[in-house]
């Protein structure tokens, strides 16, 4: 077997890199696809959160509680009312990146000092002005910190969303288990590994680029700002 | 093999309640049951593996105040890393080392999963630990294991418990990946259900892998308040410092932890920098 069927056959990779490619892109766009709808629906339950703050405890729990549903099980149970789609693929994947970003959102917009706030009313802002051009600005560290645990929490589930017939680089990883031919199983799980950790490094590079004083001091983040 | 079996078991018309209800669901070798008892013993070992693995070693390097920037650099590379691909990667090599398919491959990946949020939970609760108490009990003379063994640990616990709770509820939800990955557990029926195209079979399956997440999540929710040290329950509201400097004092009246004879030489320095805090 190992002469055949080694852990990576270079020779396979370069007559399936198309194939590898695209896999590589249809990852990258669920992963980006369930990030920014995951961002939209939790501004819409964060605004929701500030609006009605007795909403808020409801929400925090409901999303927590859509976090702990096993994949396998939110996947399999979708599956008879979607099918094999990429909405099934979808649903689950958003669901569980909303308990990270609302409370990213809301954490961000807490920690502005209220004197921010009262110095922005004393020059005549409304309310809704002051929420989306003061306070939500310096709550953006906070949010990409957030966007950053979702996105590279997704990396890792569209993989999984192979077993509902999407996402890119898990599809390989299960044709080369059903298979027993390893180069299509170490190819998708190398990938999907490393596209999690560049992601997440971009991130971090990100970070400190738009919030250079909570690379130093993460306690004074509000205070600096 | 197994799938055809399954396939056998199960006739496509039957409905939800009729394949739970019926005993014979639940018990043979593809049964709910084994298949159950299969999921539960290889989460138990997970954690065990997790526990011993993070926790003695996050409590160390906190106690000694070492490691800070490496741990953090470990716990989010260790995040980061998809749990399904690990595993996936690992079954090759799993086969090869002679290990076989199963269950090695996932026994890792989910420890790697598990290690994070436990490591984290104590590195975070131990480093936490308020530095009045640590010096009050440096000053009334308990050596630096005993300071960490008999003030730090207890009054991180809460925090340490949280840790491993969370990683259990975690590596619950996820085992039944390994039904994909050439193994059996909980997860199967969702994959039988999936490869035979039967609904049944796979919302039975998806219902009772959510259903044990669920249960192990509240029963460990309970399991934590029962066997958090009741002396720092009561400790937790209001004026928290003295009442863990009293605690931490009363430790001297423990015969197990009898005065020693020779003050260790920290015991002053302790005294002397919690007047310092004190006067600032």
């Amino acid at each position: 077997m190992s002469e055949r069927n080694p852990l990576l056959r270079w020779d396979y990779v370069v007559a399936q890199r198309h194939t590898i490619i695209a896999a590589v892109i249809e990852h990258v766009q669920l992963t980006l696809l369930t990030v920014v709808l995951g961002l939209a629906v939790a501004g819409v339950l964060a605004a929701v959160a500030l609006r009605w703050g007795r909403a808020r405890p409801t929400i925090g729990a409901a999303t927590a509680a859509l976090y702990t549903i096993p994949s396998v099980a939110f996947f399999g149970l979708l599956v008879p009312s979607t099918g094999l789609t990429r909405t099934t693929a979808l649903i689950p994947l958003v669901a569980y990146t909303l308990v990270v970003l609302v409370n990213a959102i809301l954490d961000g917009l807490d920690q502005v000092p209220p004197a921010v706030d009262e110095a922005a009313e004393a020059i005549g802002l409304s309310p809704l002005r002051r929420l989306l051009g003061v306070r939500l600005p310096l709550a953006v560290p906070v949010i990409v910190s957030g966007l950053r645990v979702a996105t590279v929490t997704t990396v890792g589930l569209v993989t999984l969303a192979a077993i509902v017939g999407q996402g890119g680089l898990g599809r390989l990883i299960l044709d080369g288990l059903r298979r027993a031919f390893w180069t299509p199983l170490t190819i998708g799980a190398l990938l999907s590994i490393l596209l999690a950790l560049v992601l997440d490094a971009a991130f971090v590079l990100l970070e400190r680029r738009i919030a250079p004083w909570s690379v130093r001091r993460p306690a004074s983040r509000a205070g600096a700002a | 093999m197994q799938l055809e079996l399954a396939q056998a078991a199960l006739p496509r018309d039957i409905t939800l309640a009729e394949w739970l209800l019926d005993p014979t669901s639940w018990t043979g070798s593809s049964g709910i049951l084994p298949s159950l008892l299969d999921t539960l013993a290889l989460c138990s070992a997970v954690m065990l593996a997790a526990v011993v693995l993070a926790v003695p070693s996050a409590a160390l390097l906190a106690h000694l105040g070492r490691a800070k920037v490496l741990s953090a650099w470990l716990v989010n590379i260790g995040r980061a890393v998809p749990t399904f691909a690990l595993a996936a990667l690992l079954v090759p090599v799993s086969l090869r080392t002679g290990l076989g398919f199963e269950p090695w491959p996932i026994f890792i990946a989910l420890t790697a999963m598990a290690l994070p949020p436990i490591y984290l939970g104590t590195y975070t609760a131990v480093s936490g630990v308020d530095r009045a108490a640590v010096d009050a009990a440096r000053a009334v003379g308990l050596r630096s294991r005993e300071v960490l063994l008999r003030v730090e640990l207890p009054l991180a616990s809460s925090v340490i418990l949280t840790g491993v709770r969370v990683a259990a509820v975690q590596v619950v939800a996820t085992e039944p990946i390994r039904a994909f990955l050439g193994g059996d557990g909980l997860g199967r029926y969702v994959r039988d259900g999936l490869g035979q195209r039967n609904d049944t079979l796979l919302l039975g399956g998806a219902v009772l892998v959510a259903a044990l997440a669920g249960a192990v999540g509240m029963v460990l929710s309970l399991l934590q308040r029962a066997i958090e040290p009741t002396g720092v329950r009561r400790l937790r509201p209001s004026v928290r410092s003295t009442r863990i400097a009293t605690a931490a004092s009363d430790l001297r009246t423990d015969p197990d932890t009898a005065p020693h004879a020779s003050e260790p030489p920290g015991a002053l320095t302790g005294a002397m920098t919690l007047t310092d805090d004190e006067r600032d």
